[in-house]
């Protein structure tokens, strides 16, 4: 693999600092090249083994000067704002469901060619001894700024469509989305994933969220139809006072994801909820890592992972709660479920938890294991065929995480996808 | 109905049913008592087809080989077992699990499914007439129900299912005075003259409200003794021992 750098630096030469940050960072990913199993982080996605064996001659994306999509891809029946992202790049944002005053979306490659708007968000720009992050940080052409002014509540959800077309064949795509919620503020949000055909690509992307005080924001991850797609999601959150965090990821499609998401509880009575399933067949590869930080005091966590394997897949969930030393009275729980349904899969799971406070309340449980024959027999008992008894039970085991979501539009859609995956999947 | 004839059953090497044998005719109501560990259980579980026993013998159902026949297919062909331990399944709900068996067995028999609609129509009537919520059975598959609760659900299926050879395993066991008679009634009004009942039992109980045609006293897995209703009032006075000694 060889990603020719001076060629994209040539193409997106601007002032000084920025191409200096790209340079460096650049550099380091050189350095230390993609992530291996060697890493502690990586332990069970060995990211380099697997872009050596599915790319033989990854580029670095180009944009491309027509950029139009297939407006038959947006979801029907369902009320909602968008934004439209692709290969990463910001096509259009339509808001007519909200009194657009109260709301700024900018493209971020538009921010990032004045300096004045670079100054912004030059923190996020910080070294990483992450490499995936180095290389986002040198190699970003765009994805967007979207603010939300204080005292402002939603009324229909936002879809930010994340849309790949053949342009992103065998490219890496390196994208960052601002999100920021200001006080009082409330937004639920589903980032949606779509390619329309077996494209192969990295998607390398990087959320960065703000939530102040009293703000809620539940966003919904969704990868049902990413079917040959390799991608690297990270999402950080800084969360202050008072404020809610949801996170529900529904992951299905990707032939590899490695979704990682890091919280940052950092003001009183800040909560966070990561719940998520995973239901993989065939060679699919999927992780989630979570990093959960009390930083204050009375901040609450939780994360329930429940996942299916069958085939030859491979799925992780790494979840760490950190309680920081000032971090009195946390509450943090974690549970992680999974079912084997092969000989040939494979699920790992670490719970981490790292707590220097001594008035807490932290749990975590993890369980992997096959389905119960007493179970089968029962339903089977009952008439159902054993094809019939596997699906019920993993359908309800999976179905207890869809279940506590609250917004009943985005319900039905997630039960949707998931019953559609279900029936193909061959459980 | 149900023919078994010399019938062995051992588990990990351990013998469990010694040459049992037991005929059933349609319309008959049989009820086996027994102690602790004398096989009642077991000889339910190989009648609905639970693996993990080694086998020997004859048992029949309808002339055909019952030890063949695949467990949802003896579901299908008319076997329902009433489990003494319900299993809590979790995350499927007890309804689309109730419509799901009602119309896998339905489409076996040649009958139309049923709808949404028809189904709850029926699953209501049924229910109200075994006094159960109507909230549990949007639940969870037996998770968090009581007792009593996870009983009269098997007795619900029974009555959805409309089997021809209902196998009852200590359905009485856990079961409050008023909760035993809706059982019984619930039993009772299935009762005809194609449909068979093999009842299982500790105690006389609750065949003061089923009346049994047969019962028989099971010990170290064998029927020791065979009599009608009377038998199970003795053996309520002079314990399985008495019972057995005065053979």
């Amino acid at each position: 693999m060889n990603l020719n750098f001076d060629e994209f630096q040539k193409t997106n030469l601007s002032y000084k600092e920025l191409d200096n940050i790209r340079t460096k960072n650049f550099k380091k990913f050189e350095t230390l090249g993609f992530p291996t199993k060697k890493q502690e982080n990586w332990k069970y996605t060995d990211l380099k083994n697997i872009i050596n064996n599915n790319f033989e001659n990854l580029q670095i994306f180009k944009d491309k000067n027509n950029s139009s999509y297939n407006n038959k891809l947006l979801i029907k029946n369902f009320e909602h704002n968008r934004i439209i992202l692709l290969n990463g790049n910001f096509i259009e944002s339509n808001f007519s469901f909200e009194d657009e005053k109260k709301i700024i979306i900018k493209s971020l490659k538009i921010a990032l060619e004045e300096k004045k708007e670079f100054e912004k968000i030059k923190n996020y720009f910080e070294d990483d001894q992450n490499s995936m992050i180095s290389l986002n940080h040198a190699l970003v052409n765009d994805g967007i700024i979207f603010e939300i002014d204080n005292n402002y509540s939603f009324n229909k959800p936002l879809i930010i469509y994340n849309f790949f077309d053949e342009a992103a064949d065998n490219k890496i795509i390196n994208n960052k989305v601002f999100i920021s919620l200001g006080e009082n503020s409330n937004l639920s949000l589903v980032d949606f994933y779509k390619c329309e055909n077996i494209f192969k690509y990295f998607n390398n992307t990087i959320h960065n969220y703000t939530i102040k005080k009293n703000a809620v924001l539940k966003k919904f991850s969704i990868n049902a139809s990413l079917d040959s797609s390799y991608n690297y999601n990270l999402t950080k959150v800084k969360s202050y006072s008072n404020s809610i965090f949801e996170n529900f990821l529904l992951s299905l499609g990707p032939s590899l994801i490695k979704n990682e998401v890091h919280c940052n509880l950092l003001e009183n009575y800040s909560s966070c909820f990561l719940n998520g399933i995973m239901l993989l067949n065939g060679d699919q590869h999927h992780e989630l890592k979570t990093n959960v930080n009390h930083k204050y005091e009375n901040c609450k966590s939780s994360q329930l992972i429940k996942s299916v394997l069958l085939d030859k897949s491979n799925g992780t969930y790494q979840g760490k709660i950190y309680v920081d030393k000032k971090a009195q009275k946390t509450n943090g729980y974690q549970l992680s479920k999974a079912l084997i349904l092969s000989e040939s899969s494979e699920f790992n799971s670490k719970p981490e938890l790292e707590i220097y406070a001594d008035d807490v309340k932290c749990s975590h449980g993890s369980t992997i294991g096959n389905i119960d024959e007493n179970s089968i027999f029962y339903l089977m008992s009952r008439g159902l065929t054993r094809q019939q008894a596997n699906k019920m039970i993993v359908e309800g085991f999976l179905n207890e995480v869809i279940e506590t979501i609250t917004e009943p539009n985005i319900k039905k859609l997630i039960s949707q996808l998931f019953i559609e995956r279900i029936n193909k999947a061959n459980v | 109905m149900l023919d078994i004839s010399n019938l062995s059953a051992s588990i990990e090497g351990k013998k469990i049913l010694k040459n049992f044998d037991l005929k059933i005719k349609p319309g008959e109501i049989h009820a086996i008592m027994g102690p602790n560990g004398s096989g009642k259980s077991t000889l339910a579980n190989i009648l609905s087809g639970r693996k993990g026993y080694e086998i020997e013998g004859k048992a029949f159902y309808e002339g055909k080989n019952l030890l063949e026949i695949p467990i949802e297919e003896r579901a299908q062909k008319g076997i329902f077992l009433a489990f003494q331990y319900p299993i809590e399944i979790p995350g499927v709900n007890t309804n689309i699990f109730l419509k799901t068996s009602l119309n896998t067995i339905r489409k076996f028999r040649g009958l139309k499914e049923l709808d949404s609609l028809d189904f709850l129509k029926l699953v209501r009537e049924k229910s109200k007439n075994l006094k159960i919520q109507e909230k549990i059975l949007s639940r969870q598959l037996n998770v968090g129900f009581s007792g009593g609760e996870k009983k009269k659900n098997e007795i619900l299926q029974m009555t959805l299912l409309e089997p021809k050879l209902a196998i009852l395993d200590e359905t009485d066991s856990g079961l409050d005075i008023d909760a035993l008679k809706i059982v019984s009634d619930g039993v009772n009004s299935l009762r005809n003259k194609n449909r068979s009942f093999l009842i299982i039992t500790h105690y006389q109980r609750l065949l003061d409200y089923i009346k049994p045609d047969f019962v028989h006293v099971l010990v170290n897995g064998k029927i020791v003794k065979t009599g009608n209703s009377d038998l199970a009032r003795e053996l309520e006075k002079d314990g399985y021992e008495g019972v057995t000694e005065t053979k």
